[in-house]
């Protein structure tokens, strides 16, 4: 799964984002669902596999404790 | 510069030296050397002569040696300084001009071996409630009460964090989250990581009501234990936001702190890349950040474990490795000290990814704090620095809500009011300073007077 933004309207759903970005239901990651990133600019994200989408994906890095320090 | 100038004065001198009793002092050794302002406080030193043993090379050090104090033989050492102008030739004018100048040598400033990994704690959380004069915070009302501190880590042990701390403290269920997939109840963790983070918020700010959002837990194949994707702290933020938003606008207050971050470029698209999290603000995390802190949150991030002396041994960037968030400028970016106010070595030096000027501050780590990794293990890493500071964060917006002071107004003030260790403002080790309540205190009062 990669990470993905789009811009879509206040109030928009999983359904919204799917229907925009012409995807199919599994094609997505219903678990993590749509998440709004930034109000002012209608930014929102959602997970996609990489197989669905081509261009415009962000990394997802692993992420990790600072500490104990190894 | 300063120097230590060896001589070998007369014999019955150099006697005088090494024999018990009254030493001569250094006017006598060395006086009217040209050019050097001796240190009369400094006793002058014997030095022995190495000595070959059967007839091996005079001039080698690498063979077995015999050393000789005898009056002939010793040199003595006083020191002192010489002008750093020209200071080649002010050199070799002292040693053409005295005979009994032997060599000079630079005399560096020593340091006490910085505190690293593995190493023992250095003092305990009373010694950090007492550098964080807590009582001082206490006594301006100033405990944490009705604050939002969330944490995003592991997931907080409540029961264990109370124990340590012989207190209670307020866990914020109702306000807690988990990422999708990741099972157990707000405050009932395994002791780990997390309840570290939550324990060390709590000493500057015992009365905040904690927010458990344990990020770190996520299970994916080929995941460790301990680390999840930035998708969740994605997620893990939009949650915050609807909490914060909840909030009447006039009294928000929310401290979101975040002891972890990325080690490695190998997870990451290659810099220049549209994708690149390190050092693209674009990313969705640097921009979901920057709209926390543009709706009234208080956002710390670690500084990182990857310093030039004693680095973690993921740290895989090749070099500035404050990256992404963590070097953000909507973030206070925190690095360690321990109890002496000594950075510790593993603290990551800037600048940082995102922006240059990172660390912004330090805070105190590596003290014998929460047990969470045993009875004698330190609460350690930049981990622990940046929850004792959110902690400070915190107590302020006790009276202080976002409406009052924004939390670009609230990182100005911490910064300025830091304690700067290197004399010369902001630097690449420290930041802007160690963290300062006296002067956080200071600087509220005025500013308390002139917005009356």
């Amino acid at each position: 799964m990669i990470l993905v933004t789009v811009r879509l309207p206040p109030g928009a759903t999983l359904e919204d984002a799917i229907e925009r970005l012409d995807l199919a239901p599994e094609e997505v990651d219903s678990a993590y669902g749509l998440v709004l990133i930034d109000p002012d600019q209608g930014l929102y994200g959602l997970r996609v596999t990489e197989k669905a989408w081509r261009e415009g994906a962000f990394s997802d890095p692993r992420i990790e404790p600072y500490g104990p320090p190894q | 510069m300063r120097i230590m100038i060896q001589l070998r004065p007369t014999p019955d001198l150099v006697a005088a030296v090494t024999e018990p009793g009254p030493s001569p002092s250094t006017a006598d050794v060395a006086g009217g050397l040209p050019g050097v302002e001796l240190d009369p406080a400094f006793v002058p030193v014997a030095i022995p002569r190495p000595l070959p043993r059967s007839g091996g090379d005079p001039l080698s050090l690498d063979q077995p040696l015999d050393f000789s104090l005898a009056a002939e033989d010793a040199t003595v050492l006083v020191r002192g300084t010489i002008s750093d102008d020209d200071l080649a030739a002010r050199v070799a004018l002292l040693s053409s001009l005295r005979p009994d100048v032997v060599g000079v040598h630079a005399d560096p400033v020593i340091e006490t071996s910085l505190t690293c990994g593995g190493d023992a704690p250095v003092g305990d959380w009373r010694d950090v409630e007492r550098l964080l004069n807590v009582a001082a915070l206490s006594a301006e009302g100033l405990d944490g009460s009705g604050v939002a501190l969330a944490v995003l880590d592991t997931g907080i042990n409540a029961a264990h964090v109370a124990r340590q701390l012989g207190r209670s403290v307020t866990l914020d269920a109702e306000r807690s989250w988990n990422p999708s997939g990741v099972p157990g109840r707000p405050g009932e963790f395994d002791v780990d990581h997390g309840t570290m983070c939550a324990f060390d918020t709590l000493i500057a700010a015992p009365q905040a009501s904690l927010i458990d959002v344990p990020l770190l837990m996520s299970r994916r194949p080929g995941g460790s234990a301990l680390d999840g994707l930035l998708s969740d702290a994605v997620a893990a933020f939009a949650h915050l936001r609807t909490v914060l938003e909840a909030q009447p606008a006039e009294s928000r207050a929310l401290v979101i702190n975040n002891s972890w971050g990325s080690f490695s470029p190998r997870w990451d698209f290659p810099v220049g890349h549209p994708g690149n999290y390190s050092d693209n603000a674009a990313h969705p995390f640097n921009l979901i950040v920057a709209s926390l802190d543009r709706a009234g949150a208080d956002v710390l991030f670690a500084a990182g474990n990857c310093g030039r002396e004693c680095k973690d041994g993921r740290c895989a960037f090749p070099d500035r490795p404050i990256v992404g968030a963590n070097s953000h400028a909507r973030a206070l970016s925190v690095g360690g000290v321990d109890v002496n106010g000594e950075r510790v070595g593993y603290s990551s030096q800037g600048p940082g990814r995102l922006t240059a000027r990172k660390p912004d501050l330090c805070a105190y780590t590596h003290f014998l704090g929460s047990r969470a990794f045993g009875e004698a293990e330190p609460d350690s890493g930049t981990s622990a620095a940046c929850p004792v500071a959110a902690g400070l964060v915190a107590a302020i917006r006790t009276q202080w809500p976002a409406s009052r002071l924004s939390p670009a107004q609230l990182r100005s003030l911490l910064r300025r009011t830091a304690d700067d260790r290197s004399e010369i403002g902001f630097d690449f080790d420290y930041g802007y300073g160690i963290v300062d309540t006296a002067g956080v205190v200071a600087a509220l009062r005025r500013r308390a007077k002139r917005v009356a």
